[in-house]
């Protein structure tokens, strides 16, 4: 099943319009590509961020709930 | 409001603000239209805007709380300073990276020595040197003070930062949305806006009530293990 598909999938690609595969070409050759990373890099760090703060916190909470147990 | 309960409102709001962090994100890949002249950059607004938000929001929680502390020495308002603080060096850290994500964009470099990203950096600065100042003192009473000294400085950074694009020369646009006569952008731009400013708020309000009663805790252990060494040293 698998390899049929892929089969279909390059029969598809090989008969494809010359101008649908120049399509990927000029949207290559424009300069959007750095400025989405610049974009997905910056919500990354927002997320990486707060996702050490809220690991921080509980390894802090963690720590002092077994400190508050021990004495 | 008992311990626990902060707690569990802090949970829930961080809860909600994961909700509202995962919705912001399709709304900013999926939805908001894209700005005809910054491009796909300008979507970085909806992450640093927020941010910038939060880190003026927690900074000012700091030195509202810092300066009753020192009117007051209520041991509550340090304990809300310090986790205002923290939160607010997380939030200015965040402004302060994606800010040169999207300059090299849009103004193709970094970072530039204008009065805006000065004074921001002056403020991360300002507030990096408040934790240094409470651990380098040999009392912690004195390092609190001094600290909270620091908080109610730093705060006065702020308003230099919002008028510094006025004021000064700067490569930074003039406001687009605290405008005497209305916000200047798209209708969708500026819901997406909101929601980011929402998000974040709730986010902020939920780890800053976390941190709080970690704190609270922190200080319960202390003063068990001080009694504990006098009950000892008697």
């Amino acid at each position: 099943m698998t390899i049929r598909t892929c089969l279909l999938v390059a029969a598809i690609l090989a008969i494809s319009s010359p101008e649908l595969l120049a399509q990927g070409t000029d949207l290559a050759s424009q300069t959007l590509g750095r400025a989405y990373w610049h974009v997905f890099a910056a919500y990354a760090i927002g997320w990486i961020m707060v996702l050490g703060w809220v690991i921080s916190i509980a390894r802090r909470l963690v720590s002092v709930e077994q400190a508050l147990k021990g004495s | 409001m008992p311990r626990d309960r902060l707690q569990r409102t802090g949970v829930a709001l961080a809860a909600l603000g994961t909700l509202g962090a995962v919705l912001l994100l399709w709304m900013v890949f999926f939805w908001v239209p894209t700005e005809r002249t910054l491009g796909i950059a300008q979507r970085i607004f909806y992450v640093h805007v927020p941010s910038a938000w939060i880190a003026f929001f927690a900074f000012g929680i700091v030195a509202l709380c810092s300066g009753v502390y020192l009117w007051l020495r209520d041991e509550r308002l340090d304990m809300a300073a310090l986790a205002a603080a923290e939160g607010g060096m997380v939030f200015c850290t965040i402004m302060l990276l994606t800010g040169p994500l999207w300059a090299r964009v849009s103004w193709g470099t970094w970072w530039t020595w204008e009065p805006r990203l000065v004074l921001t950096l002056l403020l991360w600065f300002v507030y990096f040197s408040y934790f240094l100042v409470r651990n380098a003192t040999e009392n912690p009473d004195q390092g609190k003070r001094f600290a909270a000294v620091v908080g109610i400085v730093g705060v006065l950074d702020i308003p230099l930062i919002h008028v510094s694009v006025t004021w000064m020369r700067s490569l930074h646009p003039q406001p687009v949305v605290l405008r005497s006569d209305g916000p200047a952008l798209d209708p969708d731009m500026l819901i997406t806006l909101m929601v980011g400013l929402a998000t974040a708020t709730t986010l902020f309000l939920g780890l800053f009530l976390m941190r709080y009663t970690v704190e609270c805790l922190k200080r319960e252990v202390d003063q068990r293990r001080t009694g504990a060494q006098a009950a000892q040293g008697a």
